[in-house]
């Protein structure tokens, strides 16, 4: 029998990208990651050359050039925003394996820069091949532009199967917004941080601009510039470095589609068998968790993953963020960086999950800088779980505090 | 035709093509494995259910049942003009969901929409040689 990777390794350290959000001057993909990397290594008291493994979405090979690096493993995995999960998940096994000591996971996306550099914001090439056979029957011959337009079918399909209402998903945004309040680098933090940012209301949620019908502009996610590396060790390197561990538990990732034509139930993803996994390998269960960072790309989304993580009963996944227990100061916080919706979003915001988590578990949230009096928590563990694509694919991580 | 302004589907000429054809006079030809004898939708040239590669392709009724909605307020090309519009994955009849614009609905109203009203196909010619599906509500 192999053995069992919970505890193998850690996440020691985590970081961003020198400026993250609406960064007015421009910036890259590949800048994005380069500071990341270079910032968590620095954190950490290391040089990026003691780095063994490189996990990126796109292009790890491209981030090993720059940096001087010469990996034992690269690994690439690219199917959207729970990569960096799933990396962690890949890593954690590489290192159980004796393959590597040392990891780090990064991310660059220039998801608002993209929009003058007329690029895809990403390190990923064009494509020119024909309308794949889920292409020509897909979104693209109806209009569909982008994730919202897929998503607000599952939020519909939500409220007819299980009677929820659109109050339910817009507090989502309301408490998640609370937390940003909490981050002085949330793009809505304020109004000093953004002309639109502050408290919201669940009204003002409802008085948000529709965008695609059930889902209203505050139950979107914003497309930010973001960059955010974390780097992994083994048990036995893990406290060899300035900044303290944060050990993976339990790791887990599935797929149930990837394009929505195939999602069986509208109502459910892959983070149930992800989750499954991940808690089984920790020997923990949903009840043991503390803390949740939840993929906030809509409302729908963290609310549908909540059922799915068993934090919740089917069908009741807003009810995670009701009678303020989600809310800073609640008995179970929930995406305390302020989330995609509020914090930031570049794309694949992964990786933000994955920050946070090791944030609010090393005790480091409230440094002043990522987080002010009221966002540290007391959680000693935390259950990460990010969704790819069209709700088609999960990555689950359970991570607790080192004691 | 000629003032078809959305964008066309490119068929691929190696698992598409009979659908495709079937669309042209009008039919839905929908791929059935001959195997388990589930019908599965997109078309591929293996059964996703049981892996047999001996698929056939069968008219079938154009009929089913909405299984969930939404509507565009937002879009961009000749879509923009039509905004709000409703879309659609649709439960077939035969088996298997396929995804739409819908027709015979009040997008300015969506709540007005309801998941399991009776859907029947229907096809715009875009070109010379694709006519894209649609489906309309009928009750």
């Amino acid at each position: 029998m192999p053995s069992n990777p919970s505890m193998s390794a850690a996440i020691v350290a985590a970081a961003e990208s020198d400026k993250i959000g609406y960064i007015e001057e421009g910036t890259t993909a590949l800048n994005l990651h380069i500071e990341a990397i270079r910032n968590v290594c620095a954190e950490a008291g290391i040089s990026p050359t003691e780095i063994e493994g490189v996990f990126a979405t796109n292009h790890a090979n491209m981030l090993a050039e720059y940096l001087g690096i010469h990996p034992k493993y690269i690994d690439t995995t690219s199917v959207g925003g729970c990569s960096f999960q799933m990396h962690v998940h890949h890593a954690l096994a590489a290192i159980n394996a004796g393959v590597i000591d040392i990891a780090v996971v990064s991310h660059g996306e220039a998801g608002f820069s993209a929009r003058k550099n007329q690029g895809n914001g990403t390190l990923r090439g064009g494509g020119g091949d024909p309308w794949t056979p889920a292409a020509q029957f897909g979104g693209g011959p109806y209009g569909a532009w982008g994730p919202p337009s897929y998503y607000a079918h599952a939020l519909t399909r939500h409220m007819h199967q299980w009677g929820s209402t659109k109050e339910d998903f817009a507090n989502i945004a309301v408490v998640t917004r609370e937390w940003a309040g909490l981050n002085p680098r949330a793009v809505m933090h304020s109004k000093e941080t953004n002309k639109f940012g502050g408290p919201i209301t669940v009204q003002d949620v409802l008085d948000s601009r529709m965008i695609v019908w059930p889902l209203n502009l505050l139950d979107i996610c914003l497309v930010t510039d973001h960059g955010g590396a974390v780097l992994l060790a083994s048990a036995e390197k893990a406290r060899s470095f300035k900044t303290p561990p944060v050990w993976i538990a339990g790791a887990g990732e599935n797929q149930s589609h990837a394009d929505m034509l195939e999602m069986d139930d509208f109502t459910a993803t892959s983070a149930h068998a992800s989750s499954e996994a991940a808690y089984r390998m920790a020997g923990m269960g949903p009840g043991d968790m503390e803390m949740a960072m939840i993929y906030d790309s809509f409302t729908v989304t963290a609310g549908i993953t909540a059922e799915m993580l068993g934090l919740t009963p089917r069908g009741e996944g807003p009810s995670l963020w009701a009678d303020g227990n989600a809310s800073p100061g609640g008995k179970f916080p929930v995406n305390t960086n302020g989330g995609g919706l509020s914090f930031s979003h570049s794309g694949m915001y992964g990786m933000m999950l994955l920050i946070e988590a090791y944030r609010q578990l090393s005790g480091t949230a409230e440094d002043g800088v990522h987080g002010i009096e009221g966002k540290q928590t007391s959680a000693q563990s935390a259950v990460v779980n990010g969704t790819g694509g069209l709700l088609s694919v999960t990555g689950t991580l359970v991570l607790t505090s080192d004691v | 035709m000629a003032d078809y302004n959305k964008p066309i589907p490119s068929p691929d000429p190696y698992v598409t093509q009979p659908f495709w054809d079937g669309a042209k006079e009008g039919k839905l030809m929908l791929p059935r494995c001959t195997s388990c004898n589930r019908v599965h939708w997109y078309p591929r040239i293996l059964c996703p259910h049981c892996h047999s590669s001996s698929i056939e392709w069968f008219e079938a009724s154009g009929e089913g049942f909405i299984h969930t909605y939404a509507v565009q307020n937002r879009a961009f090309g000749g879509w923009a003009d039509e905004t709000p519009y409703a879309t659609a994955y649709i439960d077939l009849v035969e088996g298997d969901r396929m995804f739409t614009a819908l027709r015979g609905v009040d997008a300015e109203n969506p709540e007005s929409i309801k998941i399991g009203a009776r859907v029947k196909i229907e096809f715009d010619q875009a070109d010379e040689d694709t006519y894209v599906p649609y489906w309309r509500v009928v009750d």
